[in-house]
């Protein structure tokens, strides 16, 4: 009898190790575990940079002070600290540590010390909905963020020559080696993978007060106006019910006074945007990703998502092109003009929206993790640590803006059940449907 | 109000609509010679420099297809790609080209008839 054990508890669990069929070769699911792989892995023959060192995914693709603060001294995110061969004019420590700026040489390499811009990170999610215009694809912070034809696929390569080489040579295959073709289809396929895939359909049936209210200042035309450049709180411009696409626009962000790294005694010259010489012009993030991937706009230059629309009510917006565009187009004259609660209001939609997004995710891990079988425990634990940390963004989101308590305390039962889940070997795929409940209650408080 | 939109909508799509040249030039001096991403073997053309006519900046370019003249304008890049020294690429000029150097060379407008204008040439150096 004792003998049979094993073998009576070989044959209970013999269906959980039944495990999903590894994608077949050739599918876009194999195309995208090969990018992610690359993404998180590839070194490029370079300084020990990954694609993940500035996108990290437990921390949205992105990186800001807070997380940078979490890193070890030897991450290669500080090569510039640590190889005396990148030590001048390849980043700026103390902007990367204290504001969560990258440096880029975006109008050219040959005066290094002098014309190089400074850059927050932008988050890799949604980009299906976030990258096409009618002139091409925009990446990057002003939309020519890749070299060749511009697209995403080349994107890797201009971020291996800027971040990733060993000298400030960049001389190809010593200082790096250029992803193949096949790496960048993988790099591409994996990027587009992730977060949302389409555009929200608003509006929506909230049901707090505030958000509610905000996202009718957010859709109305001579208010907030917001829906005008962020159809549907994503990345393309919307007017006279046309889809324009992703764009560019002059939105007067450099002009804003008092921006943090101005502050410092650091070199940080003015940044112009597209093109060599820029023209000003930015490109448009998506929204729906927005309170949980600040700092905001391309130089990190504020912190919350209360004062990014704030911003727009002030006189570096109004005084821009897109302000006086706005206000040419407005019967009283007007750009954008909100006051605090109007603006809180705005937030306080933005912060919903990005909950919601936020369980989005945590379900869809979570669901991922519980299929996983009994053996594909780092598999399975590596998706609940996602899941944990949208969780995590999800409440800070919320309480962050006093929105939606009992929606909160839905997540942070999820956020414990997620973490136990993490912690359990035989009682994982549980705990995972009881954190997804957890999670679906929480979005029913949220919307209708 | 509705005539107001449509002429921003106009006013807008203008703005949007420059035929701007895609690409982030200034990691392309790095690319080497026919390497260039989702250009190279598309949007450009190899071959070799068989003449330069310098009163009327062109160049005279063969490859396999046959001579054509290429143009250099004021806003042509002209870089030269010293990857093959194991040496970095660099900002060249006009009076870098030389016969018989081999080039690759983007046209403004993407192919070779539109304009016969190039909107960069990348010189291979092996000497």
């Amino acid at each position: 009898m004792r003998n049979s054990i094993p073998i009576m508890l070989g044959l209970l669990t013999l269906p959980a190790c039944q495990s999903p069929a590894p994608p077949p070769p050739g599918s876009r699911e194999a195309l995208i575990a090969r990018g992610r792989e690359i993404f998180f892995n590839e070194t490029f023959k370079g300084n020990g940079r990954t694609c993940g060192t500035c996108h990290p995914e437990e921390n949205n693709f992105t990186i800001d002070p807070a997380f940078i603060a979490t890193l070890p001294d030897d991450d290669p995110l500080f090569v510039a600290e640590f190889n005396p061969a990148l030590k001048e004019n390849f980043e700026n420590p103390k902007l990367m540590r204290e504001f969560g700026l990258i440096l880029e040489n975006l109008d050219g390499f040959d005066d290094l010390k002098n014309k190089f811009v400074m850059r927050g990170v932008p988050h890799t999610l949604a980009l299906p909905t976030s990258i096409d215009s009618p002139d091409g694809p925009r990446t990057g912070w002003s939309g020519d963020g890749a070299p060749g034809d511009g697209s995403l696929r080349s994107f890797a390569i201009g971020a291996v020559i800027q971040h990733f080489t060993r000298t400030l040579n960049r001389v190809p295959d010593i200082d790096f080696r250029l992803p193949t073709d096949k790496e960048l289809d993988a790099l591409e396929a994996f990027q587009l993978s992730l977060g949302r895939q389409q555009d929200l359909t608003l509006p929506l049936a909230l049901k707090g007060t505030v958000p509610k209210r905000g996202q009718e200042i957010f859709l109305d035309n001579s208010l907030g106006k917001c829906n005008i450049c962020h159809l549907n709180a994503g990345a393309n411009a919307s007017l006279g019910g046309q889809n324009l696409g992703n764009a560019n626009f002059n939105t007067g962000v450099e002009a804003l006074p008092d921006q943090p790294a101005d502050l410092t005694d650091e070199l940080v010259p003015p940044d112009d945007g597209f093109g060599i010489p820029g023209d000003n012009t930015f490109n448009v993030p998506p929204l729906v990703e927005s309170a949980d991937s600040g700092p905001f706009f391309h130089n990190n230059s504020i912190e919350t998502i209360e004062g990014a629309v704030a911003f727009y009510d002030g006189k570096a917006f109004n005084d821009s092109p897109s302000g006086r565009f706005l206000a040419s187009i407005d019967p009283n004259g007007v750009g954008i003009e909100l006051d605090a609660t109007q603006i809180v209001a705005v937030a306080a939609f933005l912060r919903v929206l990005n909950a919601m997004e936020n369980i989005r995710q945590s379900i869809a891990l979570l669901e991922a993790s519980a299929q996983k079988a009994f053996f594909q425990q780092k598999e399975a634990k590596a998706l609940l640590q996602n899941a944990l940390a949208e969780t995590i963004d999800g409440i800070t989101v919320l309480s962050g803006g006093g929105l939606h308590p009992e929606a909160v305390a839905h997540l942070k039962e999820a956020r414990r059940l997620t973490a136990n889940a993490i912690n359990s070997n035989f009682s994982r795929s549980k705990l995972a449907r009881q954190a997804i409940h957890e999670q679906e209650m929480a979005r029913v408080q949220l919307v209708e | 109000m509705l005539k107001l939109l449509k002429g921003a909508v106009v006013a807008l799509t203008l703005l949007w609509g420059m035929p701007y040249v895609y690409g982030q030039k200034a990691t392309e001096i790095f690319i080497p010679v026919g390497q260039s991403p989702g250009l190279s073997g598309k949007h450009t053309s190899l071959g070799k420099i068989t003449a330069i006519d310098v009163p009327n900046r062109t160049i005279t370019v063969a490859d396999s297809s046959g001579s054509y003249t290429v143009k250099i304008t004021g806003r042509t890049q002209i870089w030269l790609d010293k990857s093959k020294l194991r040496s970095t690429n660099q900002k060249g000029a006009f009076t870098d080209l030389r016969k018989d150097l081999l080039i690759e060379v983007k046209y403004e407008g993407n192919q070779r008839q539109d304009t016969g204008s190039a909107e960069w040439i990348k010189a291979q150096i092996i000497e």
